[in-house]
């Protein structure tokens, strides 16, 4: 550190445009969204209501059912995601002729933008797609993927599964190289058979990357919102309406700024819990660096 | 002798391995192959062998290039461009501000030096999605509702680069810093003619991010822009999905140019990608 003369003014120069834009526009909308939802608009003035709007959203059973929705979608999603990223990780990084190119197809849903996803899929999903067409070889019969109560969750769980879990894969990729090969030799040597490896050696050894994986994906999932906007917009009969997607409705369609922004407030606080759990529950022992 | 039923053993282990990693690269590409191919053909002729399933579903023919002049004919040349302006702009912005931050915070010692850096990486992990509906409040207030500076602005300053470039700068040795010091160089030739070209690879890495992050962005332009006047790809994208349903070869033709365009960007530079998102992960 050169610690002996700090020329300030540099340092405000060199720090100032990135902390103002942070503070700008990252911090102080956070500070808004719970500022305006103790707000109503009425008759074009801002209305204190206190807490109103949280009232009115814990007496709303649309609220209920899209919370719900949101949980049993995150309960799903993101164990699938992180699962088949580590499994995808683990024959990544494997060496052998020919894995350089499995490699690069690994890494294509990365430049696959998640809107140019849900376009591709919901042409394979439609009732005449490849999706169909595949499965009719099978002898299966054509299934409503996009359109049924009882599928279109899940299809928008197979999709953003698709496009999310190479991205997921790098981060696991990291973990798995910051592992010594000296262990798994020791491991092979006392003849350690590939499953208990992974168990005992990999999975533990990758917890804290396995931890970041998990924090930022489920922080993604709980705020997705391009494939329920473009293709279901919430429906069937409200089996996909999130609560990200019923705060944009809220706020975007009704007008209810108010209510949209207590949602959001909702959501976030929501997911800080769920973070906080996991950090406490996977971090084990506190370790201070 | 005893050779041979261990090496056809491991044939086969070598064909089984070979055969499990096609089947998942498969999944992978499929739906951009049946994109791409469908892109290629007329429309009434997107569905064609799929009942029964044909591989022929899988090449392109009959053949024809209608739906890429029809895409443009639309208007996408204009929205890619207006993309990559926003993107590109995004991009040198972000490298400047977050390399300055990130510079200052490992070459320098100074109070709440901690803190501010805990609150940065506790802002990357926030996702954008949770600060959208707020920061459109914060448009309004700004008065730069379908302004293109509400696009490009907000997205400048980026806690996860600022993150990297410190990661990097930290582990330059203070010796290069020192030694330029008493050959009496400014802070600011030492910053340019030193950090900077050490940083290139980290440059890429965040580079890529900042593209990246505002070529998919999708939810903030969305919003951003009510007007739709300035149209980025994205946002035009699925505007063009629901007004033309069953122009199937066209929506092909704008996914395949919106996924190849950074396809083409990562591939050749995905180890700074990689690494860029690897290094976050290990130390955030």
């Amino acid at each position: 550190m050169v610690r002996s003369k700090t020329p300030l003014f540099l340092l405000a120069v060199l720090l100032a445009p990135a902390l103002v834009g942070l503070v700008v526009f990252r911090l102080y909308p956070i500070a808004l969204a719970v500022s305006d939802s103790f707000f109503n608009m009425l008759r074009g003035n801002q209305v204190f209501v206190g807490l109103d709007n949280y009232v009115a959203l814990f007496t709303d059973s649309a609220f209920w059912k899209s919370l719900q929705v949101t949980l049993w979608f995150n309960l799903l999603i993101n164990p699938i995601q992180i699962a088949l990223a580590l499994g995808l990780a683990l024959l990544y990084v494997q060496k052998f002729k020919g894995v350089p190119f499995y490699r690069v197809l690994f890494l294509i849903p990365i430049g696959v933008s998640l809107p140019t996803a849900v376009i591709i899929w919901r042409i394979m999903l439609s009732p005449d797609g490849l999706a169909n067409g595949v499965l009719n070889i099978a002898g299966i019969p054509g299934q409503p993927w996009l359109t049924s109560e009882s599928l279109a969750l899940y299809s928008i769980i197979a999709i953003a599964t698709w496009k999310g879990i190479s991205y997921w894969m790098i981060f696991i990729i990291g973990g798995l190289q910051n592992i010594s090969p000296e262990i798994y030799d020791a491991a092979r040597i006392d003849g350690a058979r590939a499953w208990q490896r992974l168990i005992f050696i990999t999975i533990p050894l990758l917890r804290p990357t396995l931890l970041f994986v998990l924090v930022a994906d489920v922080s993604i999932n709980f705020l997705l919102f391009a494939p329920i906007f473009m293709i279901t917009q919430g429906g069937p009969a409200d089996s996909t309406n999130v609560l990200m997607y019923e705060a944009f409705k809220s706020g975007f369609i009704f007008g209810d700024m108010g209510r949209a922004m207590a949602i959001i407030v909702v959501v976030v606080a929501i997911l800080l819990v769920i973070v906080g759990l996991q950090f406490r529950l996977l971090n084990g022992k506190p370790e201070k660096k | 002798m005893q050779n041979t039923p261990h090496a056809l053993k491991k044939g086969i282990g070598f064909g089984l391995k070979h055969v499990a990693y096609i089947a998942i690269a498969f999944i992978f590409v499929l739906p951009l192959w049946w994109a791409i191919v469908s892109s290629l053909r007329p429309n009434t002729e997107v569905f064609a062998d799929i009942f029964p399933f044909t591989a022929k579903a899988l090449i392109p023919s009959p053949f024809s290039l209608e739906a890429y002049q029809g895409v443009f004919d639309r208007g996408f040349g204009i929205i890619i461009a207006n993309t990559m302006f926003v993107a590109i702009v995004t991009m040198i912005g972000g490298l400047i501000v977050n390399g300055m931050a990130g510079f200052a915070f490992a070459v320098f010692d100074f109070k709440g030096k901690n803190a501010i850096l805990t609150l940065i990486i506790i802002s990357f992990m926030l996702p954008f999605e949770a600060i959208a509906l707020p920061l459109y409040t914060v448009t309004l207030q700004l008065g730069w509702l379908d302004n293109v500076a509400a696009l490009i602005v907000p997205s400048v300053a980026n806690g996860l680069a600022v993150f990297l470039f410190y990661q990097f700068f930290k582990e330059v040795p203070k010796d290069y810093l020192e030694a330029a010091k008493l050959d009496g160089a400014n802070w600011f030739d030492v910053l340019v003619r030193i950090y900077v070209p050490l940083s290139i690879p980290t440059c890429i890495s965040a580079g890529l991010l900042l593209f990246v992050f505002q070529w998919e962005a999708f939810l903030w332009p969305l919003l951003a822009m009510p007007s739709q006047q300035f149209k980025v790809i994205q946002v035009g994208m699925a505007a063009f999905q629901q007004q033309y349903q069953t122009i199937w070869n066209q929506l092909f033709a704008v996914s395949v140019i919106t996924a190849l365009i950074p396809i083409a960007l990562l591939l050749p530079l995905q180890r700074y990608y990689v690494q860029g998102l690897a290094s976050a992960g290990i130390k955030g």
